[in-house]
């Protein structure tokens, strides 16, 4: 790597000077030219650096298992799923689960039921539970981010698969973490949301198991989600430290618990982007920056 | 004591015995009681007695007194000057006493016999005691100098009233006693001023500076003050340093006394140590002009004694001085008279004098300072014997100059030169007589006689004679010039009073005597002078030269004259014992009465004693003095012999330098020639030693050519040597040689005879030879050719297979590098398959996951299909046929996008397995077959005519048997969980594609093998499909339906076989091997062959 000639030179001292994301396009771009793809490689180089939005979704597909590491096979893989879509589709298009009208994110619901066998029978379909409450707004972030919507189910069938199977361990364990790191950072924050309450009823599930979906505006969203899903669930617990800390003032003010979890899901959609950075930055200084460099 | 006290006391009177020895005992016994006891009894006691008796002895023994006792005697004649009758013996004791000078004398001081003698002093009347006590006081002085701060003012005041004395109590007291108390005074006075001059002077200011007291001043004191010099204390000390303690701690008694006397200018009184008493010297050699007189006191002995040591320098001295004067005068005799006419004053002449004489020692010209020439009126007194002395020194130069004056004053120069040598041989001739008239008085005669003879022995020792008329030719010769000298002359016959001459004599003698300048004086003024002189001592004769004589005299020649006019008078009374002018004598004295007479006289005489006794205790002093002089004087001489003997050391040490030097310059010399005679040997054999070294040189090189010479000679020799080894050697092997050839010749002839033999033999032999045959030679030739040929041959084939082996080497090793490169190829055929592994497993999962999808969608629809007909069948009761019209039309709709899935094939492996499984499930399998046919009935008869005649035979039986739904429906539902939790197990995961996979292989295989490369595996495989081949879906559910029994129990052992090749076999090799293509069909491949089998199917229906 490091005698590639494609790459400057001067890589390696600019971060050292305190430029980051200079170089970050053109090593993507080196990663994925690379066949097969390192997962390894490009999980960790997710993880350190933000991911340039044009090969955003390249990169989430291929983490996901959504594309092959293989490039050769992208495109038949691409076939495959396409045909499983359009099949699944159309399925549920004839059981007249779904029709013309339906909204995309409940197709997909839908689907991802059918897939999991989980559908339930068209007489039977009742209102959407908690779970696919999460999967709805999920969908609903995802749809925003990805246009096609082959990919979109796709990334957001594997991305809610992975979440369970990777995090469905850890995720009921991050509210004790993110207490952890309040009483580091802000303690009286902390002694507050306590003493008024507000502790136990934060909006954890629109945090950890919707994975700010629905909180977050997708710009700032899909930054957080890069660091997901290249494999790490605290980045949740350091969004959300970071919201309370940003809105630390507000919530101070606030001393009923129902104030605050009311606030907590409608929070303004101002400088996220700043919440973002501050939480990436603040999970690297507490987690350390993953050392497997690119 | 008590017992020994009256018999000490008792001693007493015994002291005055005439038995020596007894007076001995007495006084040892009186001194050990003395020495033994303290107490005061005794010496009391001898007090008393001293003081009734007067006794010597007591005296004595009293004055020898020791230590302890001084308080006692001291108390005691304190006590008894009390008593005014005892007070004189007293003092006369106290003088003994003080004059024995004991150890504790200065003790006295503190005791208040001082005091009492002191008041004694200022208030007693009797003068007898005064001068007695005056005289203590004076001894006392020099004891006692530290004691005058308290009593200073005391001995003033006594002086003051003793020397008023006379002036206030006129006419008390006798004349002689008057002397005596002024003799005492002025030693007091002497005594006061040496002691302490500046309080002294200023008493004597202050004292006399009162109107009452002039007059005492005028007639005492100043005529004491002229015979004082002026005390040097008196310039550089003050009254209190006189009065300090520690001044006198340095001097002795003695010192102190000689201190006095050396301020006092009376010769009396003075001593005549160096610096002070010059004047006496010439007086001296008079006394001895009458030594009858010196020798009558002890006191002029003294003097003699003193004047024999000075006389004999004297004489030396004064006539040496003597010549060189008249030398002087000679020579100068034109400013002389130049002086004398000018009449220059008589100073300027002896300075003068004193500038001729600086070459000269202490003359009496320069010594004498004419400040001190007494007045000229009492030289006049005595000119008898004046004359003398006046003749001895004066007379020549006045002959001189008178001479000179006549000389000068003539015209006849020449004769007068001639008189002078005349006169000066005559001055030499007298100058001659007198010295040796002394010279018989003296002792010391002949000593001088050495120092003067050698300049006058030849004229003068003849001349010489005997003392007694020496006299007269003396006047004689000195009256002619000197007129008035004669009178004086006649003087002395005209006082014939013998005392007056005697004290003349003695006046004289210490002052006038001392004025040698008189007769320049004379000279200066002749006629004036004389006149004068003559004058005054008529007056001087004529009036009571005695009272004058002692007033302006000193007292103590005033007392000295008393004392010879006692002695004189002595005389008179011994020679007429009636005394007849006795009284008239006492009467001139003192006018006092005769019965105080014998009084007078005692206490004169005591006077005297204690005069003497006074001037005894001087003397002593002065020889303790002179003892110390004397040593002094030893020591001196003593260090310059010392010095003396250190120069003669000196002297002999630089005589001995001196040779030394001169030794050491010869043997300097004498080494020097040894230096240059070393150097010149040294020299010469250096030039030896070069003209050596040049000879060994010489040799050297010499030697060093014949060594060379004799290398090479050697070498030669060596040469030769060789040579001649090399010779004998040769001649050695020459010899062998020779004898080898003499061998060799006799083998020669030898063998020569034996060739010859052997000639002759072979001639013998070729000769059969030839006889014999020549059929030999072509066989062996024959055979030689075609080993030749063989070897060839062997040779050839050898060098064929060296080639054979090299190539096949070569083969070998392209073979071995052919492997590597295999090996290689092969380990990427490796990476490359793992990758391709890699690859086929995901897209494998891609499809897996989608047939997964698939197979979830026919569930739902399965599960929806069983809905819509449970539904249709809980309506079937009214319209069971319309509704399954719908079913067919709802189904109808479905082919377009069915009919890939409708596939028989794909369902066909269903069956087999479902009829295996019914085979192993007894019943239950039997069921689901039957439940299983009826969809597989029912797409066929949707497709193909062919499976709708067959399938509605079963599909409508299946409804048949199925009629029994709810069962069915229970049981359909458990086969859909079945089928559900069989997803999970990877077995029937696993199973189902390989069934499916063999369904489609050899479905492929039917539809593909159209040319039968390998007939053998189609043969094997499918022997039954081969016939049936163009119509794909209907043969294919025949079959199954045909022979189920028979194609499923064939088809198991085929498909792994299959499958194992098609897995063998990778896609790039089958792509590549193109005549395997037909065996690897690949996944890819199957997956196109299945969708070329819709494509088929498409175009079956195409077609």
């Amino acid at each position: 790597m490091a005698d590639d000639p494609q790459r400057n030179f001067r890589s390696a001292y600019y971060e050292k000077v305190g430029f980051r994301g200079v170089e970050e396009k053109k090593s993507l771009e080196i990663l994925l030219k690379d066949n097969p793809l390192d997962l390894e490689k490009l999980s960790t180089f997710s993880q350190r650096f933000p991911l340039p939005s044009m090969y955003r979704i390249h990169v989430w597909k291929v983490l996901l298992g959504v594309l092959p590491p293989h490039s050769d096979s992208h495109a038949l893989v691409a076939g495959y799923r396409k045909e499983q879509y359009q099949d699944i589709l159309e399925a549920l298009e004839v059981m007249r689960y779904t029709n013309a009208s339906t909204p995309s994110t409940h197709v997909y619901l839908r689907m991802f039921q059918l897939e999991n066998q989980v559908l339930p029978r068209c007489s039977e379909t009742s209102t959407p539970d908690e779970e696919n409450e999460d999967f709805l707004s999920i969908s609903r972030a995802m749809e925003e981010i990805v246009d096609d919507p082959v990919d979109c189910y796709w990334l957001i069938k594997s991305f809610v698969n992975q979440f369970h199977t990777k995090f469905g361990d850890s995720v009921p364990h991050l509210p004790k973490s993110l207490e952890h790191y309040l009483s580091q950072e802000e303690p009286r924050l902390l002694n507050h949301l306590k003493s008024c309450g507000a502790l136990a009823q934060l909006p954890y599930s629109i945090w950890f198991r919707r994975c700010f979906a629905g909180c977050l505006p997708e710009s700032s969203l899909q930054r957080v989600w890069d660091k997901v899903i290249s494999g790490s669930c605290k980045i949740l617990v350091f969004v959300a430290l970071e919201i309370l800390l940003s809105y630390k003032i507000m919530l101070m003010g606030i001393t009923r618990p129902g104030g605050v979890v009311r606030f907590l899901c409608n929070i303004p959609q101002e400088n996220t982007d700043a919440i973002v950075t501050k939480a990436i930055d603040s999970w690297h200084k507490y987690c350390g920056t993953p050392m497997h460099a690119v | 004591m008590a017992r020994e006290q009256p018999n000490v006391g008792d001693l007493l009177p015994l002291l005055e015995t005439s038995d020596l020895h007894q007076l001995e005992e007495i006084r040892g016994v009186i001194n050990e009681h003395l020495s033994t006891e303290r107490g005061s009894m005794l010496l009391n006691g001898l007090v008393d007695y001293f003081l009734e008796t007067n006794s010597a002895q007591a005296m004595h023994i009293l004055s020898s007194v020791r230590e302890p006792h001084d308080k006692h005697l001291l108390d005691k004649m304190n006590e008894c000057m009390t008593k005014q009758a005892c007070r004189l013996p007293t003092l006369t004791l106290l003088g003994h006493v003080i004059r024995k000078q004991p150890s504790w004398i200065h003790k006295i001081a503190r005791y208040p016999l001082l005091l009492s003698l002191l008041k004694c002093l200022k208030t007693d009347t009797d003068v007898v005691v005064l001068i007695t006590g005056v005289l203590v006081l004076i001894t006392l002085l020099p004891m006692i100098p530290q004691a005058g701060k308290q009593h200073l003012w005391e001995y003033f005041d006594i002086f003051g009233r003793l020397a008023s004395w006379n002036l206030k109590n006129p006419g008390h007291i006798s004349e002689v006693y008057l002397i005596h108390l002024h003799a005492s005074v002025y030693s007091l006075f002497h005594r006061l001023y040496g002691m302490y001059p500046c309080n002294f002077v200023s008493y004597l200011r202050s004292h006399y500076s009162m109107k009452e007291n002039m007059e005492t001043f005028e007639e005492v004191v100043k005529p004491m003050l002229e015979h004082v010099r002026i005390h040097p204390e008196l310039v550089t000390g003050t009254k209190d340093h006189e009065l300090d303690p520690t001044r006198w701690k340095k001097y002795e008694i003695h010192d102190i006394v000689i201190e006095c006397a050396k301020v006092s200018l009376d010769p009396k009184e003075a001593s005549c140590e160096e610096g002070y008493a010059t004047m006496p010297e010439n007086f001296y050699p008079q006394i001895h002009l009458r030594p009858q007189d010196c020798t009558s006191s002890p006191y002029t002995d003294l003097h003699s004694s003193y004047g024999q040591k000075t006389l004999h320098t004297y004489q030396g001295c004064s006539i040496i001085e003597k010549k060189i004067l008249i030398m002087i005068v000679l020579v100068n005799t034109e400013i002389m008279i130049i002086q004398y006419h000018d009449s220059l004053s008589f100073g300027t002449m002896l300075q003068l004098l004193k500038l001729k004489n600086t070459g000269g020692k202490g003359t009496p010209a320069s010594g004498t300072p004419a400040t001190s020439s007494p007045p000229p009126t009492l030289s006049d007194d005595f000119p008898i014997i004046s004359l003398p002395a006046n003749t001895v020194q004066s007379s020549p130069p006045r002959k001189v100059c008178s001479l000179f004056k006549i000389h000068h004053n003539c015209p006849y120069v020449v004769s007068a030169a001639a008189a002078i040598t005349e006169e000066l041989l005559k001055i030499t001739e007298e100058q001659l007589e007198l010295s040796g008239l002394r010279g018989f008085d003296s002792p010391f005669y002949h000593t001088t006689e050495t120092l003067t003879g050698c300049q006058a022995q030849d004229k003068t020792l003849s001349n010489t004679q005997p003392g007694g008329p020496v006299r007269d030719p003396h006047h004689v010769v000195s009256t002619p010039d000197k007129g008035e000298t004669t009178a004086s002359t006649s003087d002395r016959g005209v006082a014939g009073d013998g005392r007056s001459s005697a004290l003349g004599l003695e006046q004289s003698c210490k002052t006038l005597a001392a004025v040698p300048y008189e007769s320049f004086f004379d000279l200066a003024l002749p006629r004036a002078a004389s006149l004068f002189v003559g004058q005054k001592t008529s007056e001087a004769v004529h009036k009571d030269g005695e009272e004058e004589g002692v007033a302006s005299a000193s007292p103590l020649e005033v007392l000295d004259r008393l004392v010879q006019q006692g002695s004189d008078t002595h005389d008179k009374v011994l020679k007429r014992l009636p005394l007849p002018s006795k009284s008239a004598d006492w009467t001139h004295f003192g006018g006092s009465a005769p019965l105080d007479e014998l009084h007078t006289l005692r206490s004169q005489l005591l006077l005297m004693h204690n005069q003497l006794l006074y001037e005894r205790y001087k003397r002593e002093q002065h020889a303790v003095r002179n003892r110390r002089l004397l040593r002094r004087i030893i020591n001196a001489t003593a260090l310059e012999e010392q010095n003396n003997a250190m120069k003669d050391q000196l002297n002999l040490q630089s005589v001995d330098i001196v040779s030394l030097r001169e030794s050491l310059q010869v043997e300097q010399q004498r080494y020097r020639q040894l230096w240059d005679d070393r150097e010149t040997v040294v020299t010469r054999l250096h030039s030896q030693i070069r003209q050596l070294q040049q000879g060994r040189d010489d040799y050297y090189t010499k030697n060093q050519e014949l060594q060379k010479r004799m290398d090479e000679l050697e070498a030669e020799l060596q040469r030769a040597n060789n040579k001649v080894c090399h010779t004998g050697h040769l001649l050695n092997q020459m010899a062998i040689k020779l004898s080898n050839s003499e061998s060799t010749q006799q083998q020669m002839s030898f063998l020569n005879k034996q060739l010859l033999l052997l000639g002759e033999a072979h001639k013998l032999s070729t000769q059969e030879l030839h006889h014999t045959g020549a059929d030999n030679a072509k066989e062996a030739q024959m055979l030689k050719l075609s080993y030749g040929k063989e070897v060839e041959m062997l040779r050839q084939s050898l060098l064929v297979q060296g080639q054979k082996l090299e190539a096949a080497q070569q083969r070998v090793a392209e073979l071995e590098t052919h492997l590597s490169k295999k090996e290689h190829l092969i380990a990427e055929q490796k990476k490359f398959l793992e990758d391709v592994k890699c690859q086929a497993k995901a897209e494998l999962q891609a499809s897996d996951s989608r047939y997964q999808a698939q197979r979830r969608i026919t569930q739902l629809l399965q599960t929806e299909l069983l809905q819509l007909y449970s539904r249709v069948e809980m309506e079937a009761p009214a319209n069971g046929q319309s509704q399954l019209h719908t079913d067919v039309e709802v189904d109808s709709r479905l082919p377009p996008h069915d009919s890939p899935r409708g596939n028989g094939s794909t369902l066909s492996p269903r069956q087999p397995k479902g009829s295996n499984s019914s085979k192993k499930t007894t019943a239950n399998s039997i069921n689901g077959s039957q439940d299983l046919a009826p969809p597989l009935l029912v797409e066929p008869s949707l497709s193909c005519p062919y499976g709708n005649s067959l399938a509605p035979l079963p599909a409508s039986d299946a409804p048949l048997t199925v009629g029994s739904y709810p069962s069915a429906k229970s049981f359909l539902g458990m086969r859909a969980r079945e089928l559900f939790r069989n997803k999970s197990e990877s077995q029937c995961d696993e199973d189902q594609p390989q069934t499916r996979l063999a369904g489609l292989a050899h479905g492929l295989k039917t539809e593909l093998c159209v040319e039968p490369p390998y007939p053998g595996y189609i043969g094997i495989v499918c022997p039954a499909p081969s016939p049936v081949s163009t119509p794909l879906p209907a043969p294919a559910p025949a079959p199954a339906h045909a022979t189920p029994l028979t194609v499923p129990t064939k088809e198991p052992p085929s498909e792994p076989k299959q499958r194992a090749s098609s897995q063998e076999s990778p896609r790039r090799k089958a792509g590549s091997g193109g005549g395997r293509g037909q065996a690897s069909s690949g996944r890819p491949r199957q997956q196109q062959q299945l969708k070329i089998m819709d494509y088929n199917e498409t175009h079956h229906e195409h077609s």
